[in-house]
């Protein structure tokens, strides 16, 4: 079986996500990868010496969720992998479960909260399902 | 005679400090802006022949200081380039000493449109209002529309930290300030001028203002690198904290010595040596020379607030009441059009620089006006402008009503519009980390005095078992609180980066100060570490939004 894929930035849905994620991974006994995608397309610096430590900023930040989040599976007796990886949030997605052809992506929904969201909660299924549709690996949205 | 006169001087002084100090305890029990509960106190307050008197009701007064001292006399008077040297400098040095680059600029579209085009768009329909309701000549009517075009929000933005209002919304509001005071004193001084000469050229006015806007930052600017420069290579932090007095001062009266703008001249000596010359400076001197200024814009604020209520007489604002408050309604109007019409172009952009409608609604009715208009107003006293007396009371009048009115309320915008509270579990994570650092302080001094075999044996396990178990409460507290607010973990990532990362600038400054590295290489390095703040502001501005209703 292809590997659980958790993709996390960190935001208000992370815990339910990832342990979702976890909990899928241990009953199917698949392998879990946690996947940060750092895109520094947000901020369009004109300076080109700040878009390089912008996006090596955000991929430190990354990896420092992305190791809580590997910390979280072990203690429940879960390994996981962690992967950075650069470019647009949907695209960068894409091109990870197809190079790993993995089985199913796990995506968190945020709530209401004050903070900024990737997706917008009323566009997440439609992208969940043109995910599917183009990699055709399942897709979880955990509300 | 001399020494008479300055011990006169002092104790007045001391008199108007323990005012201001009462004032100032008096206001946390009410909630009243501090600038605008001394102007209330000032208003009971005048000079009478060399006496000050206080006067609570007519006909009943009270002598709290005979044979004022000229030199206070003359000061009551607003001597306006008196006034201007020794309060601007410190007001504004200490404002933009405190601006950090990287949020001045993500934050420079907005203040740019309020300060540039906003303060002439201001001047513009000020003076159309008032000449058309009130019958001043055009030119007269400029010179009082860019007089009151200057935004002073000392009262706001203490509120602003009181209340805990988005740092981001508190620079814009102290940036556009600072640069619109500058910029409102040129188009005054082009409006004087052609007031008084009856004609007015565009182009010349245009290469004048950039002349003297310009001229003013390059002043303070080169101040600034040089100061910054010799501090570098000092660690005492009183040789330190004068030179950044002489910075202060010395960029503004070189600066009007040369005919260029003064409060430009110290806003961009104070950006730059609070940026770059900080950098060059221990940990402890910064802690002392921030106290130091904020206690120098203390004592300005104060001082300048309680002379503007001496000043004013309420019985000379009766006659021409309603010329004030045309001219209120002038004020407000263009405020309005200024902040719902020119911000909206940030709209435009590509994100960058947005201001939400509801700070919008901050902008507007936060719009204080305050010292650099009345000194602007009392200045014309020396200027043959016709209707002076009719311009100084309109100014006198919307001061007034921009802090009795908009200043008192302002809180309750804030309130309403959710500005003023942060959410509850940011709150609570800062509390958690508050107490946890608090007691590992203690518990590291409690182990210093063990290791010096000050604290008996007992005593130190007793204690230290005391401040684990506190230590170990605090962070089972903490965990719980991530658990239910995860996105706190990302925060708490990006500010320890953060902290990582000053720490590595001051890491730096000692390297150079040892010798361990040349001065290219500090420099290179020390650019690349505030490179990666900047990056982090980017990355948080672009993570969490604040609690606002979007347009």
């Amino acid at each position: 079986m292809g590997p659980i894929v958790c993709a996390t930035r960190g935001g208000e849905a992370s815990r339910r996500t990832q342990e979702r994620a976890i909990a899928l991974a241990r009953e199917r006994e698949a392998p879990l990868i946690f996947l940060f995608v750092a895109d520094t397309n947000f901020a369009h610096p004109s300076n080109p010496a700040l878009a390089e430590v912008l996006a090596d900023e955000m991929e430190r930040l990354g990896k420092g969720l992305l190791y809580i989040a590997r910390t979280r599976a072990e203690e429940q007796g879960v390994s996981a992998e962690m992967v950075v990886r650069n470019g647009a949030v949907r695209q960068a997605i894409e091109a990870f479960l197809r190079e790993v052809q993995a089985s199913t992506l796990i995506l968190g929904a945020p709530g209401t909260g004050s903070e900024k969201k990737t997706f917008s909660p009323g566009e997440l299924p439609q992208i969940a399902q043109e995910i599917n549709t183009t990699t055709g690996v399942e897709v979880i949205v955990v509300g | 005679m001399l020494e008479e006169q300055l011990i006169a001087v002092e104790a007045l002084v001391i008199v108007s400090l323990l005012v201001a100090s009462i004032v100032a305890i008096a206001v946390r029990r009410i909630r009243l802006p501090y600038t605008a509960a001394l102007v209330l106190v000032g208003l009971f307050v005048a000079v009478e022949g060399d006496q000050l008197i206080l006067q609570l009701t007519p006909g009943s007064s009270w002598i709290l200081y005979e044979s004022v001292p000229e030199f206070i006399q003359s000061l009551l008077d607003f001597n306006p380039e008196f006034i201007l040297a020794l309060f601007v400098p410190p007001l504004i040095f200490e404002a933009a000493f405190h601006l950090e680059f990287n949020q001045l600029r993500s934050n420079l579209v907005p203040i740019l449109i309020l300060a540039v085009p906003g303060v002439v768009l201001s001047t513009l329909i000020v003076a159309g209002i008032i000449s058309i309701s009130i019958g001043l000549s055009l030119a007269v009517a400029v010179v009082f529309g860019a007089l009151i075009s200057a935004t002073d929000p000392v009262a706001v933005v203490a509120l602003f930290r009181d209340l805990g209002v988005p740092r981001r919304l508190s620079v814009s509001v102290e940036g556009e300030s600072l640069f619109n005071d500058g910029v409102a004193i040129v188009i005054f001084n082009i409006a004087i001028t052609a007031a008084i000469v009856g004609s007015f050229s565009l182009v010349q006015g245009i290469a004048v203002f950039l002349w003297v806007s310009l001229g003013g930052l390059g002043i303070g600017a080169a101040l600034a690198w040089l100061v910054s420069r010799a501090i570098i290579r000092i660690d005492d932090y009183f040789v330190e904290i004068t030179l950044t007095v002489v910075l202060a001062y010395g960029a503004y009266l070189t600066a009007e010595e040369l005919h260029v703008s003064g409060v430009l001249a110290v806003v961009a000596a104070g950006i730059i040596s609070g940026n770059k010359g900080r950098q060059g400076m221990s940990p402890t001197t910064q802690i002392v020379l921030l106290s130091f200024w904020e206690y120098g814009a203390f004592l300005a604020n104060s001082l300048i607030f309680l002379l503007i209520g001496i000043k004013i007489n309420i019985a000379q604002l009766i006659p021409p009441f309603g010329f004030i408050m045309v001219a209120v309604f002038a004020v407000l109007v263009a405020r309005a059009i200024v902040v719902y019409g020119l911000l909206w172009l940030t709209r435009l952009g590509r994100g960058e620089g947005h201001v939400p409608m509801s700070w919008r609604h901050v902008f507007f009715w936060g719009g204080l006006r305050g010292a650099i208009s009345l000194a602007l107003a009392l200045s014309l006293s020396t200027k043959p402008i016709p209707e002076r007396g009719l311009l100084q009371v309109m100014a006198f009048g919307v001061v007034l009503f921009t802090l009795l009115a908009q200043g008192t309320t302002i809180q309750f915008l804030l309130k309403w519009l959710g500005l003023a509270e942060q959410p509850a579990h940011i709150v609570a994570r800062e509390m958690q980390l508050g107490r946890l650092y608090a007691a590992q302080a203690g518990l590291s001094r409690l182990a210093d005095l063990r290791h010096d075999g000050l604290l008996a044996g007992d005593v130190w396990a007793g204690l230290r078992d005391e401040y684990h178990e506190t230590s170990s409460q605090l962070s089972q507290e903490m965990i719980q609180l991530y658990v239910r607010h995860p996105e706190l973990e990302r925060e708490a990532l990006l500010q320890a980066r953060r902290e990582a990362l000053r720490a590595e600038r001051v890491a730096l400054s000692d390297a150079f100060r040892q010798g361990l590295i040349s001065e290219h290489v500090y420099r290179e390095l020390t650019t690349e570490v505030d490179r990666r703040l900047d990056a982090l502001t980017l990355i948080s501005e672009a993570t969490i939004l604040p609690t606002t209703s979007e347009a």
